[in-house]
């Protein structure tokens, strides 16, 4: 298992953005799905270690992120990005996924290769030399991905991933999470649900904090038959599980 | 969205004081307007506080060169906008808002100024004050829509060292008596005050047609 | 070996190279940010900024190493205060302004490393530029000065404080990342260092901007017979490396997402760089001026440093050598002009010293007021070993060229320098000084009375004759005995004059001459 969470709540204020998730899952894509501030974004910032939970216990790579030393293995082997990435104006997309492959611990003499491979996967080899200021937002968000995934992470965390992106951009990145998928946990939050029905074999839906699903792709489908709301099977699901959540 | 809720504006409407006040709470609030008063009125104390030691020769007059220039610096950071492109797509309010907040900073930056210094002994005097802050404000605006907001800074300071050494010639011959590098110059003196008051206009306008510079 | 011993090896094998891979990382995050650094953009600035102002005033000086060195210690910082502090805070911001933050958090590698990386690589360019500016002027001096080397001190204090700017600006940008933060912190240094470059309190001789004591400045006289002392530029030294190490701590205080080992790490630098910067001023406020004008901070201080510089004197023949530091060589001419009057006058008389040769000042006064160099142009009688008598001849303080409030003309220069001269001469010579020597306020402009001053009538007549035809300016001639016996000696011929001296110059100095007795 990849990820081993118990009852794990973060808290902001009065606010409780996160309270009391459980979740354990190991290789394979793993979609994180829910309303605007169900708490999918402070869980992933729990997951990426860059916020602690308030209570609970967290497990990652088989590592407890509450010890530094632990904390850096976790992150030597993480991958994240966020949803909104700030970037550097005046690098290049190579010099900025390089940033980050050294900023990784990754060994010096690997960085080179690693950095042409990750910006070939997001199909921007033509413009590694390219500052990023130049670059329309859907390439800033491929940027985003290249750098996430320069340094083979075993965890893999992506928040929006495909936004801004093109259609055919958007098949390209599914068949690159199914890729990636086949060796690390990749875990994707998204709105956009056929990405989750195609790429993903775990799915998990969030609402007020709070896990309301978790199962296949087919098992939150076959949640939505009979249910009026949504325009694919997929979405009448989805609807169908907050419904019932909510009441 | 369906065709009841349509609202069709009258070419010929305009904003009650109400929502214009409004307007122009959010525009400031904007532009960190605040922050920027917080900064003027600092400098002007901090002016006050240094004015309690003693000053002479060129010292009392590159002290309130170097506040003044904080100012302006300030000044010239709030053109810059938060918002970008789809600000720059709306109706005629945006220049205005831009050119009165620019003349009210710097309004309010000589007021803070020459209360700070009543009763207190300030090289210069007010005349000195009024001729370097508009003239620093001009060229933080220049910068501003030159470089963007975020740099708005860098004319102010860069000018700051200029004008200092300037100053210091003053008493250590030869003297620079270029009207450009106007706070080298008496306070009345015309073509400095002419000079400054050029960049000042310049600034201005180039603020208000343009705006600061999107930064990317 | 055994398993164990190679295990240990191995480990230690495993951990180096752990390290060298660290390293080689370290590196090359440098090398990126040294190629995307805003310093980059400022380097025209700097360099704009070090003409105008450093560069301008130290040329400005005469060519002496000293002058220009202190100089340009004065004003260097302050050219280079804005644009480092300015990108230094830009650069400390980035993170927070472009909203990296988070994601860099998520890293192994601690960000405070990696915000070590974008601080060294905006000193390194500033100190690039500082090399290249202070290397311009330098060089430049190297071709004007007539003797010496490069004053490093002052030069080594302006790159020790490089570093400094560099981590306050970019500590204050990654703290607070708004937007007003790089104008504040970049005026804010700039004020402080100039309100400390006027020592109020004794404390504050710390400041970088200092290049000796307040009260004295760059002046020729310093370092030029004596060592340059180091004394007050290793205490600044101290204090700017404190505060760069201080502000460098703080930097990681700001870093919560590593382990809790940074935190004491930090704090300790933040401490200790504090400290050094207290025990700075506080080293600095012992400070006491030595006699040769330099700073002398006892805890500091190498007595070593205290000897003279050894140099072979240039010479010019006016009736005898007149001889200078070679530093001088370019006021060479005008000594000679100012002295040969006087020494014609006196010439193959009796008594006459056989060389005339420059000598230190000597700084006497309170620290932070008034100083007074031993009299400018005074002839200090000394003997020396063989009997023979030389003269040690002090240059007036100010040097014709040297920008100032009161410009010295070459006129005025010889004036400084032959008044008091031939008031000293003529003493030696005659046994008397020609009455009360006051140098004017305007400088060359003193009068010789023959007033009292002490000796017989006869000697003081002899002595204002004398000073009189020296050239020294503006004799009273009084209605009395003495004043009227000066005006007929100094009216003869000055071969006829000569001739009398010649033969009665001892009994006039025993005082057996009387008035009646003068031609």
């Amino acid at each position: 298992m990849n990820i081993e969470i118990a009852d794990v709540t973060r808290q902001f204020g009065r606010t409780r953005a996160v309270a009391g998730v459980s979740l354990r899952t190991g290789a394979g894509v793993f979609g994180l799905l829910g309303p605007n501030g169900a708490g999918k974004t402070t869980l992933l910032r729990m997951l990426a270690t860059v916020i602690t939970p308030t209570s609970g216990s967290m497990r990652l790579l088989d590592r407890d992120p509450g010890a530094y030393a632990a904390r850096r293995e976790i992150r030597r082997r993480l991958g994240y990005l966020p949803q909104s990435l700030g970037y550097y104006p005046g690098f290049t997309v190579a010099e900025f996924v390089e940033y980050f492959a050294l900023l990784k611990d990754m060994p010096p003499r690997q960085v080179p290769g690693a950095v042409a491979t990750a910006i070939e996967r997001v199909e921007l080899a033509g413009k590694a030399r390219a500052k990023l200021r130049t670059l329309s937002g859907g390439m800033l968000r491929r940027v985003g991905i290249a750098q996430a995934i320069v340094n083979e992470p075993e965890l893999l965390l992506l928040d929006e991933p495909t936004a801004g992106l093109d259609p055919e951009q958007r098949v390209a990145f599914r068949l690159l999470l199914r890729e990636l998928g086949a060796r690390a946990t990749v875990v994707v939050s998204t709105h956009l649900v056929e990405d989750i029905g195609v790429a993903c074999g775990e799915v998990a839906l969030m609402d007020a904090g709070k896990l309301v699903f978790h199962g296949t792709p087919q098992e939150l489908t076959a949640k939505g038959e009979g249910h009026a709301i949504g325009d694919a099977p997929l979405e009448r699901g989805y609807s169908a599980v907050l419904a019932a959540a909510r009441s | 969205m369906t065709a009841r809720t349509i609202i069709t504006v009258p070419a010929d409407a305009r904003p009650d004081a109400g929502s214009a006040l409004r307007l122009v709470r959010l525009h400031l609030e904007s532009r960190r307007v605040t922050a920027a008063l917080v900064t003027v009125v600092a400098c002007a104390l901090t002016l006050r506080i240094a004015l309690r030691w003693s000053w002479d020769t060129y010292g009392a007059l590159q002290l309130p060169l170097i506040l003044e220039s904080g100012c302006a610096a300030a000044i010239g950071i709030t053109t810059g906008s938060p918002f970008g492109e789809p600000e720059r797509a709306t109706g005629k309010w945006l220049p205005l808002l831009r050119l009165g907040s620019a003349i009210t900073m710097t309004a309010t930056a000589v007021i803070a100024f020459a209360v700070a210094t009543l009763g207190a002994d300030l090289a210069g005097g007010i005349a000195d004050v009024v001729r370097n802050v508009v003239g620093l404000v001009g060229i933080a605006l220049l910068c501003a829509a030159l470089l963007g907001g975020g740099l708005a800074w860098t004319g102010p300071v860069v000018y700051m060292i200029v004008g200092a050494y300037g100053l210091y010639t003053d008493w250590h011959p030869p003297a620079i008596t270029s009207p450009w590098i106007w706070p080298a110059r008496p306070p009345l003196d015309l073509g400095a005050a002419l000079c400054a008051a050029t960049v000042f206009a310049a600034g201005i306008a180039a603020v208000t047609w343009r705006g600061a510079r999107e930064s990317a | 070996m055994t398993a164990g011993a190679g295990q240990v090896v191995g480990q230690a094998d495993g951990e180096w190279r752990a390290w060298r891979q660290r390293l080689v990382a370290g590196v090359r995050l440098l090398r990126l940010e040294l190629r995307r650094s805003a310093m980059v953009w400022m380097l025209p600035v700097t360099g704009a900024l070090f003409w105008y102002n450093a560069f301008r005033e130290s040329m400005a000086e005469p060519a002496m190493w000293n002058l220009r060195a202190m100089t340009m210690q004065h004003g260097v910082l302050l050219d280079f205060a804005p644009p480092v502090v300015g990108a230094a805070a830009w650069m400390g911001s980035r993170d927070g302004r472009r909203q990296l933050t988070d994601l860099i958090g998520t890293v192994p590698r601690p960000r405070w490393t990696a915000q070590l990386a974008t601080w060294a690589a905006v000193t390194c360019w500033a100190l690039v530029a500082y090399c290249c500016c202070v290397g311009v002027l330098y060089g430049l001096t190297a071709r004007q000065a007539s003797w010496g080397g490069p004053l490093w001190w002052p030069a080594v204090v302006g790159a020790a404080g490089i570093p400094a700017l560099a981590a306050v600006g970019f500590a204050a940008g990654a703290w607070f990342p708004s937007r007003f933060t790089v104008p504040i912190v970049t005026v804010g240094a700039f004020f402080a260092l100039g309100f400390s470059s006027q020592p109020r309190a004794p404390q504050w001789r710390v400041s970088p901007t200092v290049s000796g004591a307040p009260s004295i400045g760059p002046d020729a006289g310093i370092g030029t017979f004596y060592h340059y002392l180091p004394d007050l530029s290793i205490a600044q030294v101290i204090c700017v490396v404190g505060v760069a190490v201080a502000a460098l701590g703080a930097l990681g205080l700001l870093d919560r997402a590593s382990g809790s080992w940074l935190r004491p790490i930090a704090s300790s630098m933040t401490a200790v760089g504090l400290a050094a910067v207290v025990l700075a001023a506080g080293l600095a406020g012992t400070a006491r001026l030595d006699p040769h004008g330099m700073l002398v901070i006892p805890a500091l201080h190498d007595a070593a440093n205290d000897r003279p510089i050894g140099y072979t004197p240039i010479c010019a023949h006016a009736v005898i050598p007149i001889c200078l530091n070679p530093a001088y060589a370019a006021y060479l001419p005008e000594c000679k002009r100012a002295l040969a009057p006087v020494l014609a006058e006196v010439a193959g008389l009796p008594g006459l010293p056989v060389r005339m040769s420059q000598g230190a000042p000597v700084y006497f006064g309170p620290l932070n007021s008034g100083f007074a160099p031993s009299g400018a142009g005074v002839v200090i009688a000394d003997g020396s070993s063989d009997g023979s008598r030389q003269t040690t001849l002090v240059l007036p303080d100010q040097l014709p060229g040297e920008p100032s409030g009161a410009d010295i003309t070459v006129n005025q220069f010889i004036g400084q320098i032959r008044l008091p001269v031939a008031a000293d001469l003529i003493k030696i010579m005659v046994g008397v000084a020609p009455g009360a020597v006051r140098v004017g306020a305007v400088p060359g402009a003193g009068r010789i009375s023959a007033a009292s001053g002490g000796g017989s009538p006869a000697q003081r007549a002899v002595a204002a004759a004398l000073a009189i035809d020296a050239g020294a300016t503006g004799a009273p001639r009084a209605n009395t005995a003495v004043g009227l016996a000066a005006d007929r000696f100094a009216a003869l011929p000055a071969a006829v004059r000569h001739a009398w001296l010649a033969t009665h110059l001892t009994a006039l100095r025993a005082g057996r001459i009387t008035l009646a007795q003068l031609p």
